[in-house]
């Protein structure tokens, strides 16, 4: 039992804080909920960075200590203290601004519960955890958008997770066992199986936003406030992709094809969200079609699960890489404001912010030496290395098409003139963010060895 | 410190990328100044590449300089050089010299300008020294965002589609590389990045050969760029600055060109052997298609863009000789094809520095509207006339000695194809002289009045060029010595 609760230190860590956070929002003390959270989750970025390379599990093999885990902790965690920052840029003064802070903290212990899943109970209680801080985050502003967009994601969430938990339950009738490891058995039938993953695929793909459980994307991000919808552009679908490596990495290929379907999966959300985000003209829209987008990326790593030796790292790197260079491009929007025309001649006005925001879009597109382009050289890496050429020849071709995407916020970045305004500084959480998420974006991409397991 | 201990191929490589962080620090207000800095690394960079051609290198890849990067996967920093980088090497130097001194005339945001065009440099010449995968592409990637801005920010009237059009078409050609890539790392043996392994022992067969092949082939063909990839072409030459056009037809053309031979001829030489025929069709036919769709053009700067799609179409079919036979004949054409990549960098390179300095005085570049215009700009025009007669394969200048030697390989081994592919001559030499002809002969329309001819600064970034035209020419020994060397000891 004490051992047990020494693995999962991260994660207690990160309940403990999000239980303060919250009894510091009831004393009505925002500010120091916020630093709170700063220290708790460096302090579980710490414990976690300190665990790196053990390989066990805890509660009887159903939470899996391992480097998927570890490293959804590593990433994770830092990345919500950002996120924090950013909320208080936006949500300075107003009423319930603490509660935004813990509800952080839930959902990041919900996507570092599914990261290290072991048994189907804790993909179903990592997901609700998520969906309904989630929510509640997205809810947060109380107008007619920010109401229908959390409402929609919490009606697909709903859904999406009864139906996953009906199709579940045939998974235990067939072991008689929640364990995710017992369904490592060839002689399981394989229909059962296969409706139990399908329905699987539902609760996963709602929460990392694939095609087609997306549709609450677009929406729930352009309610909600920026700094929120860039929180749940990364943590949630992080955790949830995790969560889904872990389901496959013990499935036979033999009793269900699960590669092949992830595959078309991979191909109808990365093809949708670049396409369909050509047409946007709100920057947030935009960024929400290319998030589905990424996470058609991402399932080319879970593909090689158990295949392909570079699956893990390519998960990891990818996972860093898309969480610094994803909320640089949020910081820099919430900065700016949510519409192309926004960016108009910001070269001229702001020149650093907008050659950041440059370098975070070409990370975005996967432009080498920067961590995009790291994570997608693994990513291609072990979808060839799975025999799965085709994917990484339409991978590629959406970089491609992810580049005109991406250029639609270059363009009048540089290229076209605006009248004077004047300039403000930028608060000084969104210099923090947008300026280390930078120097992350390019250290990942020439330093990736230190992330390589 | 012992000379032979100093890491010259990174200083020449990075320096120009200092150059821009010291630019990008002081920050001038005087453009001069600016371009002073600019114009001094960029020829302290060409004095570096001078020195490592007097320290020596020996036929094979040598100088190497070898640093960990990501030993996990086998991905190491590796830089090192032979016969057939380092005239790609020297003409990057010496080209980026004299485009930035005839670019001293921007004044509009020049600290950006002069930043963009060090990394490009750069980039340009850590793609040719670059002994490793991994560190290739990333070199190769970066001079497409260099260009794209370049393009966009500087360029002429239709500047944002030209510049689009480049950067999405060679992102598609890049991708298909590092497929490629991954697929030459995935099947070597033990796995690795390094390309000396690659080369010295190629590993890949069958089908995994043929697609890698293919791959690699895209790539190169959309970069080069050859029929029918060669669509963005005339718009970016036509519509980027004369400097620009000078570097992307001078240098960045050639990492397509020089890509051809350090990969599919090196690393999947027995599929490119099966494929050689496919791949002579179309270099025939874009030889060919380049050289009467030149003859078509009214516009002297895209007429200059689609000679160099023929002159690719000659260089491609050298190398596709060189990969069918491995007598003699295929030696010749190869060493030929490389020669042709520098003839065709520094006369291309001048042609476009030439029209830029035609264009900022006749402010069109429409030939029907310029006619005899030697009487007023009697150096330009001169000059001009030498660069065309050296394009249109004149001996005595720089892309006889390199076309000669392709067509003498090939013609023991596909003497039809070299029958086919010859016509490109004669239209090249019709199609140079109708220009010279319209713009520069016949009488100057009444009540003329231009601006002077050639100022001190263009004549300091052309002239040393069209000398190097004329050595080659005169000498093409001087590089053909080193060329061959390399060629030898691989075998080819």
């Amino acid at each position: 039992m004490a051992t047990d609760l020494l693995n999962i230190l991260p994660q207690l860590i990160v309940l403990v804080t999000a239980v303060v956070v919250l009894c510091l929002e009831m004393a009505r003390r925002p500010l120091a909920g916020l630093w709170f959270l700063i220290v708790g989750m460096a302090a579980t970025t710490g414990v976690a960075v300190d665990m790196l390379g053990t390989e066990t599990t805890a509660f009887s093999t159903t939470f899996r200590v391992d480097a998927l885990s570890l490293w959804a902790a590593v990433m994770l965690s830092p990345a919500t203290i950002l996120f924090a920052l950013l909320a208080r840029a936006e949500l300075k003064g107003q009423a319930r601004e603490g509660t935004v802070y813990s509800l952080l903290v839930f959902a990041t212990l919900g996507a570092m519960i599914l990261a290290g899943s072991g048994d189907v109970m804790f993909i179903v209680l990592g997901i609700l955890i998520g969906t309904l801080a989630g929510m509640a985050m997205a809810a947060h502003p109380r107008n007619d958008s920010s109401s229908e967009g959390a409402m929609k994601y919490f009606i697909y969430g709903s859904v999406a997770g009864a139906i996953m938990l009906f199709g579940l339950t045939y998974w235990v009738g067939l072991t008689g066992t929640t364990l995710l490891s017992e369904l490592n058995n060839p002689y399981l039938s394989p229909f059962i199986v296969m409706f139990g993953f399908i329905t699987l695929l539902a609760g996963i793909g709602y929460a990392a936003s694939l095609f087609p459980f997306h549709f609450w994307t677009p929406d729930t991000f352009e309610g909600a406030p920026v700094s929120v919808a860039a929180y749940l552009s990364v943590v949630p679908k992080v955790g949830a992709l995790f969560a889904l490596a872990q389901v496959v990495r013990g499935l036979p290929v033999s009793v269900v094809d699960w590669p092949l379907i992830l595959s078309v999966l991979a191909v109808l959300s990365m093809t949708f969200g670049n396409v369909v985000a050509l047409w946007q003209d709100n920057v947030i829209r935009l960024l929400a079609y290319s998030t589905i987008a990424q996470s058609g990326y991402f399932l080319l790593g879970v593909i090689g699960m158990g295949q392909s030796g570079l699956a893990v790292d390519s998960l990891v790197v990818f996972g860093i890489a898309y969480a610094v260079m994803n909320t640089g491009a949020f910081a820099i929007t919430l900065a700016e404001g949510t519409q192309l025309a926004d960016f108009k001649g910001m070269g001229r006005r702001r020149p650093w912010q907008a050659v950041g925001m440059t370098i975070f879009l070409f990370s975005l597109v996967g432009m080498p030496p920067l961590a995009g382009f790291a994570g997608k050289f693994l990513l291609f890496g072990t979808a060839i290395e799975s025999g799965y050429s085709w994917l990484a020849v339409i991978a590629i071709l959406n970089s491609a098409i992810s580049l005109a995407v991406y250029m639609r916020i270059v363009v009048p970045m540089f290229f076209e003139e605006d009248k004077e305004e004047q300039v403000e500084p930028y608060a000084p959480g969104i210099s923090f963010v947008w300026i280390s998420t930078f120097i992350l974006t390019v250290v990942v991409g020439i330093g990736v060895q230190w992330f390589l397991t | 410190m012992d000379f032979s201990s100093i890491p010259l191929l990174t200083i020449t490589t990075f320096l120009p990328i200092v150059g821009a962080l010291v630019v990008m620090v002081l920050r001038p207000k005087k453009t001069e100044t600016a371009y002073g800095i600019g114009i001094a690394i960029t020829a302290l960079t060409l004095l570096f590449t001078i020195l490592i051609w007097v320290r020596g290198f020996g036929p094979g890849l040598s100088q190497i300089e070898e640093f960990s990067w990501i030993p996990s996967i086998g991905i190491a920093y590796r830089l090192g050089i032979d016969g057939i980088s380092f005239p790609l090497v020297l003409l990057t130097a010496l080209l980026f010299l004299s485009a930035l001194i005839f670019s001293a005339k921007i004044k509009e945001n020049a600290n950006i300008f002069i930043q963009l065009v060090l990394m490009l440099e750069t980039a340009c010449l850590g793609v040719f020294l670059s002994l490793d995968l991994f560190l290739f592409y990333v070199f190769f990637e970066i001079t497409l965002v260099g260009m794209y801005f370049v393009i966009a920010k500087w360029g002429h009237e239709h500047r944002k589609k030209a510049a689009l059009t480049f950067f999405i078409y060679t992102l598609v050609g890049s991708l298909f590389l590092l497929l490629a890539f991954l697929a030459l790392y995935l099947f070597s043996d033990p796995n690795t990045f390094d390309m000396r392994q690659l080369i010295a022992n190629p590993t890949l067969t069958g089908l995994a050969a043929t697609l890698t092949f293919w791959g690699l082939f895209i790539a190169f063909a959309i970069k080069t760029p050859l029929f029918p990839f060669h669509t963005w072409l005339p718009l970016a030459h036509t519509e980027a600055p004369a400097a620009g056009s000078a570097i992307l037809a001078g240098v960045l053309l050639k990492l397509g060109t020089y890509g051809f031979i350090r990969f599919p001829l090196l690393m999947t030489p027995d599929a490119f052997r099966e494929f050689a025929p496919y791949v002579i069709i179309i270099a025939v036919f874009t030889a060919l298609y380049g050289a009467f769709v030149a003859l078509a053009q009214t516009d002297i700067k895209r007429m200059v863009a689609y000679t160099s799609v023929n002159h690719m179409g000659y260089l491609v079919f050298g190398v596709a000789i060189a990969a069918v036979t491995t007598t003699s004949s295929g030696m010749i054409a190869l060493d030929g094809a490389v020669l042709q990549m520098i003839s065709h960098g520094v006369v291309t390179g001048v042609l476009f520095l030439l029209i830029g300095a035609l264009q900022d005085r006749t402010q069109t570049r429409d030939m029907a509207e310029m006619n005899g215009l030697l009487k007023a700009y009697p150096i330009l025009g001169w000059l001009f006339i030498v660069a065309a007669f050296a394009s249109l394969g004149l001996p005595g200048l720089a892309h006889f000695p390199a076309e000669f030697q392709i067509f003498l390989g090939g013609f023991d081994v596909y003497p039809v194809a070299v029958g086919i592919i010859i016509i490109g001559l004669p239209l090249t030499a019709a199609l140079y002289l109708r220009a010279i002809q319209k713009v520069f002969l016949g009488t100057l329309p009444e009540g003329f009045s231009g601006v002077s001819d050639l100022n001190q600064r263009e004549l300091w970034a052309i002239v040393p060029l069209i000398a190097v035209t004329v050595i080659i020419g005169v000498y093409p020994n001087s590089l053909l010595s080193l060329i061959h060397a390399t060629t030898n000891f691989f075998g080819l």
